[in-house]
């Protein structure tokens, strides 16, 4: 990407309130709702401000409930901001929409704009129609990009009988048709497997190489780690972290989370960078390992020397911990913990 | 509109597919269509049969309303009613927001892509009465049969102005199962010669939501009925229509999406 590239996203003081309605459990609270319910202001974004660069892919990071996908809703003129300003390449999303949508692309990882009885080729053509994209455009974005997904045989069966790893592939060929200048992607690798995950990693970063924008939400460091330049933490409603995924990687020290099933039960391991943050069971055990004193490769050598084990998986550090680890570094109190 | 006119063949095409991957599904949805909207004409059919009837009405000038009704329904049916079912759906799911991505109007590309060919049984069953009716009374002059068009497709206007408050309402009054029934009761008062109602409803049924218009006026233009009244009636149909253009497009601002 140009260290020169203008913004081509501005938000400032994005907010979305809205009213949901409270209802208890049980026959007696079911009854009560019939006639009175209470009313509760939901704040889901509250005040954010960022901007992203021409030619970027962006993470947007938070657990479930964090205020992501509202946020990337508001980006794509889909929702109306409470109070706050977005301007994507110069539009205001929620003005002139039809004008701004042509210009953007969009992947929700959990609906579908294929339709589901015919095959993704047919619902290209709709696509095609919709955006007014000419025959001969329409013949080479779809061969292209069939064939970086290699899946020029399976656009032509029914979707229905599509895996959701092809699923997945053939939403990405369809939100991309129109050559569109920037992309927002939320939870694309949502449910996926590793190679699928791979596969669409992969694509996002050669589609980012020929200068389309993305900013893809998720709750998946691993897909910011592989494919972001720079991260926002949003936790609440509110944005907690955004810089670069260096400066991440520096609050959090490098850290991995492995997960142990062990043969025999071990009392403590003797490993610099290594510690237990939780015994599941006598057998079970989660280790933290700082990766700055401690590489992934020397810890399992270390490990193998000092306890026999039958499964083990390394993991990224979960969510909660990363907004833990944020919280602490900047010495603030983090809500509701 | 050229553009929309690829759209809506796309949409056409798309329905199309579907209704050949489903080929028994598709021919059993044509016959109960037909087969539940025919019931009703067929039981005038047997009240006239029994000595009753509507006062002032032979049994084909009725069958007349009923089968302009059931072909008006038809049309509606397969070209936008689908956009309250699908409304509906998208707004509980969530999914409007793959609809809003989308740089075409809402309105538009939701009544396209619900498209159906299902209610071709219905047309067809409505204009065999049709037929069956007209060949039965005095043959009407090329006044009455313009009479008829203008007034058929200003019943078509009210018939998706119903369908387009329904459809804005469902943004609101979530996952609510009554709308389609609320809908077939407002549009059933169509379905009767209007000189059986009293005035109070006469009003309603003319003015303010002039379901009367569906098939009363159009057959009665057929039937050397048509009057004045009845061509000042086109003005509430159009306002009709264009209010529920108007409350669906507010209505989708205040769509609020669901959890990710």
């Amino acid at each position: 990407m140009d260290n020169n590239a203008k913004d081509i996203i501005t938000v400032k003081g994005l907010t979305k309130k809205y009213i949901t309605y409270k209802r208890g459990s049980g026959f007696k609270e079911s009854v009560k709702a019939l006639f009175v319910r209470e009313k509760v202001p939901v704040i889901a974004v509250n005040d954010i401000s960022f901007s992203v660069r021409d030619g970027d892919i962006i993470g947007l990071l938070g657990p479930n409930g964090a205020g992501k996908s509202t946020t990337i809703k508001m980006l794509t003129g889909t929702l109306y901001p409470t109070c706050g300003t977005i301007e994507v390449m110069g539009y205001n999303p929620t003005k002139n929409r039809k004008n701004y949508v042509r210009q953007i692309g969009a992947v929700f990882g959990q609906r579908s704009q294929l339709i589901w009885d015919i095959p993704p080729l047919d619902s290209f053509r709709m696509n095609k129609a919709i955006y007014s994209i000419s025959d001969e455009e329409f013949e080479e974005r779809v061969s292209f990009m069939a064939k970086l997904f290699m899946v020029e045989d399976l656009i032509k069966r029914p979707t229905r009988v599509l895996s959701l790893g092809e699923r997945m592939k053939c939403e990405f060929i369809m939100a991309m048709l129109h050559n569109p200048k920037v992309v927002f992607l939320d939870e694309p690798t949502i449910g996926l497997d590793v190679i699928a995950k791979h596969n669409i990693r992969d694509f996002i970063r050669r589609m980012n190489g020929m200068g389309t924008t993305f900013i893809l939400t998720t709750h998946d460091l691993e897909d910011v780690e592989q494919l972001a330049r720079k991260v926002i933490i949003i936790n609440k409603g509110v944005k907690v972290f955004d810089d670069t995924i260096e400066n991440l990687k520096k609050v959090l020290g490098a850290k991995k989370i492995v997960q142990l099933t062990l043969l025999k039960e071990v009392g403590t391991l003797d490993i610099p960078g290594a510690s237990i943050l939780e015994r599941e069971s006598p057998l079970k055990m989660t280790v933290s390992v700082d990766l700055e004193r401690m590489p992934i490769n020397e810890f399992m050598a270390k490990l193998s020397e000092q306890c026999a084990f039958s499964d083990i998986s390394v993991k990224e550090m979960p969510m909660d911990t990363i907004i833990t680890h944020i919280y602490q570094s900047k010495g603030i109190e983090q809500p509701d913990k | 509109m050229i553009r929309y006119l690829k759209i809506y063949k796309e949409c056409i095409k798309v329905d199309f597919a579907t209704a050949s991957t489903y080929r028994l599904n598709f021919f059993l949805n044509c016959i109960i269509m037909l087969l539940g909207d025919i019931f009703f004409p067929l039981i005038t059919v047997l009240i006239y049969g029994s000595g009753a009837g509507f006062e002032g009405w032979t049994v084909y000038e009725v069958l007349l309303i009923q089968s302009v009704f059931t072909m008006s329904t038809a049309i509606a049916d397969m070209t936008f009613h689908g956009i309250m079912w699908a409304t509906m759906d998208l707004v509980r799911n969530g999914g409007m927001e793959m609809v809003l991505i989308l740089p075409v109007d809402t309105m538009f590309i939701l009544m396209a892509r619900t498209f159906s060919f299902e209610g071709i049984g219905l047309f067809a069953g409505g204009a065999a009465i049709f037929t069956i009716a007209i060949l039965n009374i005095p043959a009407p002059s090329v006044w009455e049969w313009l009479q008829f068009l203008a007034f058929f497709i200003s019943g078509l206007f009210v018939m998706m102005g119903i369908g387009l408050i329904m459809a804005a309402i469902s943004f609101k009054w979530v996952g609510n199962s009554r709308i389609p029934e609320i809908f077939d009761c407002i549009r059933s008062f169509g379905k009767y010669p209007q000189s059986v109602f009293p005035k109070a409803i006469l009003v309603f049924t003319s003015f303010l939501i002039p379901v009367a218009m569906i098939a009363y006026c159009p057959a009665a233009a057929l039937l050397g009925r048509g009057n004045m009244t009845m061509f000042l009636m086109i003005l509430p149909c159009v306002i009709f229509l264009l209010f529920g253009i108007f409350l669906y497009k507010y209505m989708v601002r205040l769509y609020q999406g669901v959890g990710g």
